[in-house]
């Protein structure tokens, strides 16, 4: 550890506990489980960072979305989230996600998956390189740093205005709301 | 009256010590085997890191017995220890025996299963199966180590062997005993959950198993129960075998080599199916103790 950084952990213990002891629950439902491998394994070793992959949403806290969303895998994705405990991160990797990407006219993919989940920061390519996985994480700390990884507190306030949206691609949802729902906000126009 | 306020001391610092040394074990296991896998690895107090990290967090209750549960399993870790001797420090060992730490450390798992049943994931209960049906197979041949242990030393008091030992000579080199030894440390692995045997909580398999449900701060109670266990079961081997030690320092190295050289046996392995760790487990350890017994009752009679 740096020396300089001694200070940092006695001034904001939980905050430096955050940024290197990142577990993350990836979500490969299309492309780009092949860029996971190496960055966990011997080539990149991502455990430098304290970065491991764990199997379940309860011990993860850093949600990584890989490729394309199709309208079926929306909903694990949706419960997988709530699942997760705060404070709780969401990378989207690759260009599907971000706004359908090669999938922009498909019937069956969702195109922009901030509409039904909060992101904290996107990696944009098709497919991006597995280094570009550190330079994520690297931004991720620098917002975690100036409080702005605040995405699943977004979530919290906005939870109609997310709850409308789910509801509008998957139809009835068969989970209760995790937030209570106070107004009802207008969902945006589904695509 | 001092030495009452020396055992209170040593009632109080144990486990603290245990706790750092099992900690220190973990963030050791993780370094040397990112070692074994050629990448440079994590810091030393990774798990420390994520220990605050976990405690920080929020977490979901499933109930009170998944409260309750967890803080049995850790009780009991704890007291195990009080029972066991660490170099010359031994606050409760002159009181209880083998037999005592037998029966409390099955506190350990109930606990756990305990907790789990509260969970209600199916993933806990394959867990929790397979972690029960493990330990079925690796205490018979615990208990005919422990036995053919008091059987050669006449006596079920740990603190007694040690004091033998250390004027005879270890038991790993004694002649009927070695084969003890050689079984306990076999089936080590299985005691500490490692590779070859972690089949209870595998991750690819059942998402982890009996941990599927633990997020914050129970995850971080969970961890710091499975580094009592570390500290407990080789613990439990040098006190044994390597014939403990007269000051905590030489213990601990004494310790260190033994958590190693089975961390490196066993990064290697990949992981078993159940029944053929049961088929492992209750052949050659279960062979060698039972030949160890034979031999020391034909000895000793």
């Amino acid at each position: 550890m740096d020396r300089n950084q001694i200070t940092k952990w006695l001034k904001a213990p939980a905050k430096m506990a955050n940024k290197y002891s990142l577990h993350v629950i990836y979500f490969c439902t299309g492309c780009g489980i092949i860029e996971i491998p190496p960055v966990i394994t011997s080539r990149w070793d991502a455990e430098r960072f304290g970065i491991i992959p764990v199997a379940t949403p309860r011990q993860a806290n850093l949600f990584l979305i890989t490729g394309y969303v199709s309208v079926k895998t929306l909903r694990a994705i949706i419960r997988t989230y709530e699942q997760m405990l705060e404070p709780k991160y969401v990378i989207g990797f690759g260009s599907c996600p971000i706004n359908g990407g090669m999938y922009w006219d498909s019937y069956n993919t969702i195109k922009h998956l901030d509409k039904y989940i909060p992101i904290d920061g996107w990696i944009a390519g098709c497919m991006p390189r597995p280094e570009a996985i550190f330079i994520a994480v690297t931004h991720l700390w620098t917002l975690i740093d100036k409080d702005m990884a605040n995405a699943y507190i977004q979530y919290r306030e906005n939870y109609e205005f997310y709850r409308s949206n789910q509801e509008m691609a998957l139809g009835k949802l068969e989970w209760p709301p995790l937030y209570p729902i106070h107004s009802n906000v207008r969902a945006v126009e589904n695509e | 009256m001092e030495t009452m306020v020396i055992k209170v001391m040593q009632i109080i610092l144990l486990p603290v010590l245990a706790l750092i040394i099992g900690v220190f074990f973990l963030g050791l296991a993780r370094k040397i085997m990112a070692r074994i896998h050629w990448r440079y690895g994590p810091p030393l107090i990774q798990p420390v890191i994520d220990m605050i990290r976990l405690f920080y967090q929020n977490s979901v209750s499933h109930g009170r017995m998944f409260d309750l549960g967890i803080i049995l399993s850790l009780a009991g870790s704890i007291v195990v220890v009080l029972f066991l001797p660490f170099g010359r420090i031994c606050p409760l060992s002159s009181s209880g025996g083998l037999l005592v730490i037998l029966y409390i450390m099955l506190l350990a798992p109930l606990g756990m299963a305990l907790s789990g049943g509260q969970g209600a994931n199916p993933n806990i209960s394959i867990g929790i199966s397979r972690k029960l049906i493990l330990s079925l197979g690796y205490e018979v041949p615990l208990l005919l180590v422990l036995l053919s242990i008091m059987t050669h030393y006449k006596t079920i008091s740990i603190i007694e062997v040690v004091n033998i030992q250390q004027s005879t000579g270890w038991s790993i080199i004694s002649f009927p005993l070695f084969l003890s030894g050689l079984s306990y440390f076999l089936i080590l692995p299985a005691i500490l959950g490692l590779r070859p045997f972690d089949i209870s909580s595998a991750p690819q398999e059942i998402s982890s198993g009996p941990m599927v449900e633990y997020g914050g701060k129970y995850l971080a109670l969970a961890t710091i129960e499975h580094a009592f266990v570390l500290f407990i079961s080789i613990t439990l081997f040098v006190n044994l075998f390597l014939g403990g030690a007269a000051n905590p320092a030489i213990f601990f190295v004494k310790m260190l080599v033994v958590f190693v050289l089975g961390l490196c046996i066993n990064a290697v392995f990949p992981r078993f199916r159940i029944e053929q760790a049961i088929k492992y487990l209750w052949k050659w350890p279960t062979l060698l103790a039972f030949l160890s017994l034979i031999l020391t009752l034909a000895i000793r009679s």
